[in-house]
C-alpha cells in the first residue's frame, strides 16, 4: 500500500455487524438483543447496514441508487436468521429503499423494512427511509403555531384544450388581500406535491419568516394521461398557458408581468413545465425544476426510458439541437443518486448558454418526493424572496 | 434638536427608561406601523410607556386609505409595480458591480492599480445607488400626479389627525418592524416631526430617520447578497446609515465587505445598532463618543469623540 505523504490514516472502527460475528456462540438471544439494540438500518460514519431476520433463500434490498449494485444482495449469517449487507453512505444522504425476499418459487417484491420505523409516503405507497449522519428534516416542513396559515381552495376548470374538468387547488396566503398584486406559481402534480411534500405548510412557514414572499399557487394534479400530457403536449401547453393562466390572472389580483409567474414541476412535471415554456416563450418568468426527465440522447434514438419518453427525448434533443431563451431564470434541482442527474447536470449548461440564469443544487438523495419537498426552500426564496430584509423588529 | 436611535426592543428593553430620561412628561406618540397587521398589539409598549402613548396607528390609517379611496389604491399599487420593477433592476446592476469591486480588491500583486481600479470600482457603486434613488424620486413624482394626496378626503382627514396628535405630543416615538411599509405610511401621512420635539426611533424606526435607508441580511436563505439603498429616510439623522442587528445580519468578520460598505456611503457613518445600543445624537445630528461604527480598515470601533 503506497503511503499519501501528509495524510493521516484514517482508523475506522470496526463495523457493529463485524463485532457481532465474532461473537461465540452467535445463538439465537444474541442476536435479538443486537437488533433491539441497533435497530436497522445501523449507520455508522459514512456505512450503512441494512438488516433482515427471517428464513429465506435471498433477501435483496431494492433501491435507486445510481452507484450501489442494483439489487444489493444481503449475506446470511450463518447459523442464524440475521441477514446484512453493508454499503458506503456519505454524510447528509437520504436513501428509500425496500426489501425483496425469495423463497424457491415464491418472491415477494415491495417489502418496507420491518426493523425501520421510518416511511416516505408517494402515490405508489410508502418506502423504508435510510437516512445518513447529517440528514434532518427540515424545521420548516413541520408546522408552525405562530404561522398564520393559507387558505386552499378547489376549483374545477373546464379546459377545451384538454377537453376535460381539471380539479385544482388554489392556495391564498393568510391575510389575502385583494389590494395586492401576488405572484403565481403553478404547479404540476399539485395533489401530489401537497400530500406528499407538506406544500401547503411549507408556504405557510415560509411566507410567515418573510423568507418568501406571499404569493398564490395553483396546484393542478395530472389526468389519467399523465405520460402524455407532460411529454411536451401542444394540448396541455394551451391549457396551461391560454386558459390557465389568463382566468387566474383575471380572477385574482396577481401580477401582470413575466417575472411574477412560475411554473414548477418534478420529473415529467419538470418537462411539462419545460415544454410549456418553450412552446409560449416570454409569457412565464421563471421555472423551478426537481429532477426534471429531461432525457436526450447525442446520438441515435435509443434513451433506455421506454417509449413513454420517446416525445421527451424528441423535445429535448431539439431544444439542445436551438437553445433559446425561454423565461428568466431556472432554479434547479436534482438528486445526485438518481439517474436523472447526468441529463440535470448537462442541461444546466444549456439553458445558461442560452440566455437564462440558472441556480443549481444537488441533494445526496434520489427520485421522491421528500427530496423534493426539502429542496423547495432552496428554490422558493431565490425564485420569489420575502420580505425579510426589509424586517427589522 | 434631540433624537435618539436605539437597537432593538425584544430582548433588551430600554425604550421606557430612554423616554423618561428625554421626555419625563407629556403625552408620547407612537408609530408602529413596521408590524403591519399587528399594530394594534401595543399591550407591553402601552405598559413601557406608562400610559402615555399615543398610537397613530399610521397602517391601519393607510389600510382605510386603499380602501376607501380607489383612484389612490390603483395608483399606489402601479407605484409600487414600479418600485418593484426599479428594485430588481437596480438589484441586478449593483450586485455585478459590487462584484467587480470584491474582485478587484482581492488582488494583491499591485496595490496601486488595484487601489485606483478599486476607487473606480467604488464610484461606479455609487452611482449606482445614485441613480436607483434618483428615479425612484422620479416615481414619486409620477404617484404625486397620478393621485395628488392632497385631492384626496381620506389622506387629507388622516393627515389632519396625525398633524394634531403630534402637535400634542411632547415626543415620538417610531418602532421597529417592515421598514419599507414603515417609510411609506410616514411619507403618506406627512409625518416629519420639526425639531423642537424630541424622536426616538428604534430598529427599523432608526433607520426611517437618517437619509438613506439600507437594506442588508448576509445570513438569510439566500445567504449574503450585498447591501442595497430602499429609499430616502427623514434625514433627521443626517450622514448616518443606521445598522440595527448588525451582529445578526452582517458579516462583520469580513473586513473585505466592511471596507467596500464604508468607502460605499462615505460621507455618511456606518452605525450599528444592537441589543441594548443607544446613541443621542449631537443637536446637529453628530455622532457620540462611543458610539460603535465600522471604520475604514473595515473593523468595528467605539468613536473616540462626537462625529
Amino acid at each position: 500500500m503506497t503511503a499519501i505523504p501528509g495524510a493521516i490514516p484514517k482508523r475506522r472502527r470496526k463495523l457493529v455487524i463485524n463485532r457481532l460475528m465474532d461473537r461465540r456462540p452467535l445463538d439465537s438471544a444474541t442476536v435479538d438483543r443486537f437488533v433491539e439494540r441497533y435497530g436497522a438500518p445501523i449507520v455508522e460514519g459514512d456505512r450503512a447496514t441494512f438488516l433482515w431476520r427471517g428464513e429465506a433463500d435471498q433477501v435483496l434490498v431494492r433501491h435507486r441508487v445510481i452507484g450501489w449494485p442494483d439489487p444489493l444482495p444481503l449475506r446470511r449469517i450463518p447459523d442464524t436468521d440475521l441477514w446484512y449487507v453493508t454499503a458506503e453512505l456519505p454524510a447528509g444522504s437520504r436513501v428509500e429503499y425496500q426489501f425483496e425476499v425469495v423463497w424457491g418459487e415464491h418472491r415477494q417484491s415491495y417489502v418496507n423494512d420491518p426493523l425501520n420505523p421510518k416511511l416516505a409516503h408517494g402515490p405508489f405507497g410508502a418506502s423504508s427511509v435510510l437516512s445518513a449522519t447529517g440528514y434532518e428534516v427540515p424545521d420548516w416542513c413541520r408546522p408552525d403555531p405562530e404561522a398564520r396559515p393559507g387558505e386552499l381552495v378547489e376549483h374545477v376548470f373546464t379546459s377545451k384544450a384538454l377537453r376535460r374538468d381539471v380539479r385544482l387547488w388554489l392556495y391564498l396566503p393568510a391575510r389575502f388581500r385583494t389590494v395586492v398584486r401576488y405572484p403565481l406559481l403553478i404547479v404540476h402534480d399539485g395533489r401530489d406535491y401537497l400530500d406528499y411534500t407538506t406544500f401547503q405548510t411549507v408556504l405557510d412557514n415560509l411566507i410567515h419568516r418573510g423568507e418568501v414572499a406571499e404569493m398564490m399557487v395553483a396546484f393542478v394534479p395530472a389526468g389519467e394521461q399523465r405520460l402524455v400530457e407532460y411529454a411536451n403536449h401542444a394540448p396541455y401547453a394551451r391549457f396551461v398557458a391560454r386558459e390557465l393562466t389568463p382566468y387566474l390572472t383575471d380572477t385574482y389580483p396577481l401580477l401582470p408581468t413575466p417575472e411574477g409567474r412560475t411554473l414548477m414541476g418534478s420529473s415529467f412535471g419538470g418537462v411539462a413545465s419545460v415544454s410549456t415554456a418553450a412552446r409560449y416563450p416570454g409569457l412565464f418568468g421563471s421555472l423551478f425544476l426537481e429532477s426534471a426527465s429531461l432525457v436526450f440522447t447525442d446520438i441515435g434514438a435509443e434513451h433506455g426510458g421506454g417509449h413513454v419518453f420517446d416525445p421527451v427525448v424528441r423535445f429535448v434533443n431539439a431544444y439542445r439541437a436551438r437553445p433559446r431563451r425561454i423565461v428568466e431564470r431556472i432554479f434547479m434541482t436534482c438528486g445526485m443518486y438518481e439517474p436523472l442527474i447526468t441529463p440535470n447536470r448537462s442541461m444546466v449548461t444549456t439553458f445558461r448558454e442560452a440566455g437564462m440564469e440558472v441556480r443549481y443544487v444537488e441533494s445526496r438523495d434520489g427520485h421522491n418526493w421528500e427530496n423534493w419537498r426539502d429542496r423547495l426552500r432552496d428554490g422558493l426564496t431565490w425564485l420569489h424572496p420575502g420580505e425579510q430584509k426589509f424586517v427589522y423588529e | 434638536m434631540r433624537t435618539v436611535l436605539l437597537g432593538p426592543q425584544r430582548f433588551r428593553t430600554t425604550l421606557g427608561q430612554v423616554i423618561g430620561a428625554v421626555v419625563p412628561d407629556g403625552a408620547v406618540a407612537t408609530v408602529t406601523a413596521g408590524w403591519q397587521d399587528r399594530e394594534g398589539n401595543t399591550g407591553e409598549l402601552d405598559a413601557i410607556l406608562g400610559g402615555r402613548g399615543r398610537h397613530l396607528n399610521l397602517y391601519g390609517r393607510l389600510s382605510d386609505v386603499l380602501e376607501t379611496d380607489r383612484r389612490f389604491a390603483e395608483a399606489a399599487l402601479a407605484h409600487r409595480d414600479a418600485v418593484d420593477e426599479l428594485a430588481g433592476i437596480y438589484s441586478a446592476r449593483l450586485h455585478s458591480a459590487l462584484e467587480s469591486v470584491y474582485s478587484v480588491q482581492r488582488r494583491r500583486h499591485r496595490p496601486d492599480l488595484a487601489e485606483a481600479a478599486l476607487a473606480d470600482g467604488v464610484r461606479v457603486v455609487r452611482g449606482i445607488d445614485r441613480w436607483y434613488l434618483e428615479t425612484l424620486d422620479q416615481l414619486y413624482g409620477e404617484l404625486q400626479a397620478a393621485a395628488p394626496p392632497e385631492d384626496s378626503e381620506p389622506i387629507s382627514r388622516h393627515r389632519a389627525e396625525v398633524a394634531e396628535a403630534l402637535r400634542q405630543a411632547a415626543a415620538v416615538a417610531i418602532g421597529g418592524g417592515h421598514v419599507g411599509v414603515l417609510l411609506r405610511c410616514l411619507r403618506l401621512f406627512d409625518v416629519d416631526p420639526p425639531p423642537q420635539l424630541p424622536v426616538i426611533g428604534w430598529s427599523a424606526g432608526a433607520m426611517c430617520l437618517t437619509d438613506r435607508v439600507v437594506l442588508y441580511n448576509d445570513f438569510g436563505p439566500r445567504g449574503a447578497v450585498g447591501s442595497e439603498v430602499w429609499d430616502r429616510g427623514l434625514s433627521r439623522a443626517p450622514r448616518i446609515v443606521a445598522l440595527p442587528h448588525a451582529r445578526r445580519r452582517l458579516r462583520l468578520d469580513d473586513p473585505m465587505v466592511l471596507r467596500v460598505l464604508v468607502r460605499r456611503f462615505a460621507d455618511a457613518r456606518c452605525l450599528l445598532l444592537d441589543d441594548g445600543a443607544r446613541v443621542d445624537l449631537g443637536p446637529s445630528g453628530e455622532l457620540p463618543a462611543g458610539a460603535r461604527v465600522i471604520g475604514d480598515d473595515g473593523a468595528v470601533h467605539n468613536l473616540q469623540e462626537p462625529s
